[in-house]
């Protein structure tokens, strides 16, 4: 789709930062992922991390454009234009990039969130070459149909109905909570899209969305696994390096007021059988201080079956078999870059009201006030088994997803071995102050799922 | 793989942004494979039968451990269904020296919890730890497995649960789906069981858990894994020391099912519904039966991969559905192959005819070899894949022992996989895909879906 994609020039690359120059403070961390970031001269964000633990690799490329800031009048369109990327690009035509990853034994997959669209391949090691020129034509331009689009948002209709309409609890409370929540439109949509919006959707869109987007200084590339990294930068050069960057738009401003009255609302389900309750607070900026603190936080409430929500509500009371809960229902609390929730939900039964499942969860809160270190010594050892899960998560994929989120949003892939030691600096003093700031009642939004089938 | 086949484009319209190109570039083909090999493993065996395997694995400092006891809803009575899932809920209630509460604030101490899972075939309880945890890890899990309290103050609330549970999945379309398959598949056994009734789980006892966990959970039956990063010594010294006192137990008994040949047909209505959750299947090898390799990746082309047939053409080409998938299902000496789809409503019909079609073609006409070659690298690249996590590795062992296989079936598999030929596929399609023997489950709209089965109905016809 680039007019220009003819046009080569030769790269510089730029070697910025490596892990290794990280200073250590306070209690050093056990374990260091290795870092190698740079940027091509189009602008492209580079991450290399070696991990010679099987004969893999994976390729993923982070495109700063999430669902959150989708044309006003497309909403869903983000996510229908992921879908799109695998239609057809220069050399690639439609079904071929799949076949392609899947006859070279690879796997694949993309993903829309709120602040990214992400393409990745987990290859055999010696099939790197082969995914990197296969991403980069696709970064150089698409080549589709009006006959694919037609195809993909029946494929996409499909999706929202197996997900959302044909399913009981579907969407909730992942989908609909930040449209009850949040305040700004650009958090507050139908990520997923109205069907009417997802039919509207022409060529043309497709087209003005990649000019717009898909450019090499929107996107962050992480390569990790078993490689050597004087080959790979070799090839990353001569596939993308000659990709042209793009005028960016000016980033909308996605910002929340702060919110200083309790909101409660119903949503009726007529799949379901059994009433469910969502509950979410708006959370602190991220990597501050508050906002380590609201990690610690969600473990000691409601991650694993120590936590208070947990030995309450289940183990207690008996009002529900599980509670779920978290920061970025989408991902985890690393992978975003805007205002974000903190939330708990589960399903009980009908005898159970909600006033007592909330009284449940404001004495918990309660229990905070008077927290001691080793409370959250206990919350950073949780943390620290859980980050590790991160990193191993599908085949190394989550190192490269946390990678590549942290060189797309903070320019800064070697925060990815620091994050233990800021949930170290974290006080009493610091849980105390956030607890009173963001788990204030009138911080929280409740949405109160009311089940419209018959029960058993 | 050198080179892929290239599609000529049916329509010629539009290529926005830049003119048709006459020549594609082909892509990189890539260097000399990494060898794989499979990660090493320690046995060991205690005298009262329980065995034991430690895998070093990885560089995370984590490891997990899962104690695996070879049990579950196989064997329960017609009347007994989920109490198997309710003795590993009980179990989960505490041990002579430690309850619940206990265990659970013990285990987030090493970073983790205690899961206890229970499946048709195999109860597992199991943990995940930072690697400095791992021996106290197996102390935890030997005493939850060896000494269960089955308190009666706890029963009523996990009973409640089980019957919450029960609820909610009977109302999911795709449970729903399963349930009748299965029922058709297997009549008489437990694996034809998926729901009880709200009353049989409030019939339950503490008395009646207690005779499941004697008659099924012991030594003999159970085997330990630790996957990871870990000290095996002190890994190894605590599974001696904490499992050599247990009684031995039951032996390993799986009563045999036999899968039912019937083309039946069952429609579960669901007024309104925008899609049909469809589920097509029949009878399939297990794993002990030597075409079972070629079977998977026959089922790999077919369905069960996304470039596969049945899924370019549902999905990819016509738009009728998100994520349809094959799968060959196994079990004790018995396994089942289907083709699992959420398709819209009104193209339910349709869909089942490109069923039909993608089935036919495959046994009329052997695969080109390109495409075969294809879906055998990717069958290779998703075994290694298989054996690239702890669990992964877990489920890989757990797979060869559970259907009493040895250790080359692992390692002789990628070549195995590649040994397939192209007149291999087209004899296992004619003998295991017949489309007219096929069990059908439509769980949908069936005042939309009557109007359409005649379509399926003439598609039966098609041999």
């Amino acid at each position: 789709m680039h007019l220009t994609k003819h046009l080569s020039r030769i790269g510089l690359v730029i070697t910025v930062l490596l892990a290794s120059s990280c200073s250590r403070q306070e209690e050093p961390s056990t374990f260091k992922v290795p870092v190698d970031y740079y940027k091509l001269d189009n602008g492209l964000k580079v991450v290399l991390s070696e991990n010679k633990e099987s004969p893999t690799v994976v390729v993923a490329v982070y495109y700063n454009i999430g669902f959150r800031i989708e044309p006003k009048n497309r909403t869903g369109f983000a996510h229908l234009f992921e879908h799109m990327m695998f239609q057809g690009s220069e050399n690639l035509g439609k079904m071929e990039f799949i076949k392609l990853v899947q006859t070279n034994g690879g796997v694949l997959n993309g993903s829309t969130r709120f602040d990214f669209t992400n393409y990745f391949e987990i290859m055999p090691a010696h099939k790197l070459e082969t995914a990197l020129w296969a991403e980069a034509d696709r970064m150089r331009g698409l080549d589709i149909t009006q006959e694919n689009l037609t195809n993909q948002q029946g494929v996409v209709k499909n999706e929202v109905k197996v997900n959302v309409l044909n399913q009981p609890y579907g969407g909730f409370p992942w989908l609909d909570m930040p449209q009850y929540a949040n305040e700004n439109w650009y958090n507050a949509h139908n990520f997923y899209g109205d069907l009417a919006d997802l039919d509207s959707a022409k060529l043309e869109d497709v087209e003005s969305f990649f000019k717009t987007f898909y450019a090499p200084n929107n996107a962050a590339l992480a390569i990790v696994g078993n490689f050597d990294p004087a080959q790979a930068k070799e090839w990353v050069e001569k596939y993308f390096g000659n990709i042209p960057s793009a005028e960016l738009p000016p980033a909308p401003d996605i910002s929340e007021p702060r919110q200083t009255e309790e909101k409660r609302f119903t949503k009726k389900d007529n799949l379901a059988n059994k009433p469910a309750i969502a509950v979410a607070y708006k959370m602190p900026d991220r990597n501050t201080p508050e906002y380590y603190a609201m990690g610690l936080i969600d473990q000691l409430l409601v991650q694993g079956n120590d936590s208070k929500l947990y030995q309450r509500i289940v183990q207690d009371k008996g009002y529900a078999g599980n509670v779920s809960g978290g920061i970025n229902y989408l991902g985890n609390m690393f992978n975003y870059n805007g205002p974000m929730l903190w939330m708990t939900n589960l399903i009980h039964d009908d005898n159970v009201s909600t006033d007592s499942i909330l009284y449940e969860l404001d004495q918990a809160i309660a229990e905070l006030d008077t927290i001691d270190q080793q409370a959250l010594d206990h919350a950073i050892v949780k943390m620290r088994s859980n980050l590790y899960d991160n990193l191993s998560q599908l085949y190394s994929f989550g190192t490269a997803d946390l990678l590549a989120s942290f060189a797309l949003f903070d320019d800064d892939p070697a925060r990815i071995n620091t994050l233990e030691d800021e949930f170290r600096k974290i006080t009493p003093e610091i849980v105390r102050n956030t607890v009173k700031e963001y788990l204030r009642p009138t911080n929280r939004t409740i949405l109160i799922l009311e089940p419209g089938a018959a029960g058993m | 793989m050198n080179r892929i086949k290239l599609y000529i484009l049916t329509l010629p319209v539009l290529l926005f942004g830049f003119h048709a190109q006459a020549q594609k570039q082909t892509p990189p083909a890539g260097g000399t494979p990494v060898e794989f090999k499979l990660p090493q493993r320690k046995t060991k065996s205690l005298d009262n039968g329980l065995t034991a395997n430690l895998v070093q694995y990885g560089t995370v400092p984590k490891v997990h451990v899962s104690v695996i006891v070879k049990t579950g809803n196989i064997h329960e009575g017609p009347d007994e269904i989920w109490l198997a899932d309710l003795t590993g809920r009980l179990m989960q209630e505490g041990t002579s020296s430690m309850d619940a509460t206990a265990i659970a604030r013990k285990v987030a101490a090493m970073g983790g919890e205690v899961n206890i899972s229970t499946g048709p075939n195999t109860m597992t309880i199991s943990g995940s730890v930072l690697s400095e945890y791992g021996a106290d890890l197996v102390r935890v899990l030997a005493d939850i497995v060896m000494n269960p309290l089955f308190p009666e103050s706890e029963i009523d609330r996990l009973k409640n649960d089980l019957k919450r549970q029960l609820t909610v999945q009977k109302s999911v379309p795709q449970a729903q789906a399963i349930e009748k398959f299965r029922a058709i598949m297997y009549k008489d056994h437990p694996y034809g069981r998926i729901f009880p009734t709200t009353e049989m789980i409030d019939g339950f006892t503490t008395e009646q858990v207690k005779a499941f966990y004697a008659k099924n959970v012991g030594a003999r039956r159970t085997v330990v894994y630790a996957v990871g990063k870990f000290d095996e010594s002190a890994v190894d010294k605590a599974i001696e020391e904490s499992f050599s006192s247990w009684k031995e137990g039951p032996e390993v008994h799986y009563p045999v099912a036999k899968a039912e040949n019937t083309n039946e047909v069952a429609i579960i209505d669901r007024p309104g519904a925008p899609q049909t959750t469809i589920i097509l299947g029949l009878p399939a090898l297990d794993p002990s039966h030597p075409d079972y390799t070629s079977l998977g990746v026959a089922n790999s082309l077919l369905g069960g991969s996304f470039g596969s047939r049945i899924t370019s053409n549902i999905r990819e080409d016509k738009g009728y559905t998100y994520s349809p998938r094959s799968v060959i299902n196994t079990g004790f000496r018995s396994a089942l192959w289907y083709e699992l789809a959420d398709v819209t409503t009104e193209h339910t019909g349709a869909a089942l005819q490109e069923i039909a079609k993608e089935i036919k073609r495959l046994q009329e006409e052997p695969p080109g070899e390109d495409e075969l070659k294809g879906i055998q690298n990717y069958e290779a690249g998703v075994f290694v894949l298989q054996n690239s996590t702890p669990q992964g590795i877990i489920a890989q062992l757990n797979f060869i022992d559970f259907h009493g296989l040895d250790e080359t079936y692992l390692e002789n598999r990628v070549k195995n996989i590649h040994a397939v030929t192209p007149e291999k596929i087209q004899e296992l399609a004619q003998k295991h895909f017949r489309y007219e023997d096929m069990a059908l489950v439509l769980v949908g709209d069936k005042q939309q879906l009557d109007k359409q089965m005649n379509a399926h109905n003439e598609s039966r016809k098609t041999r």
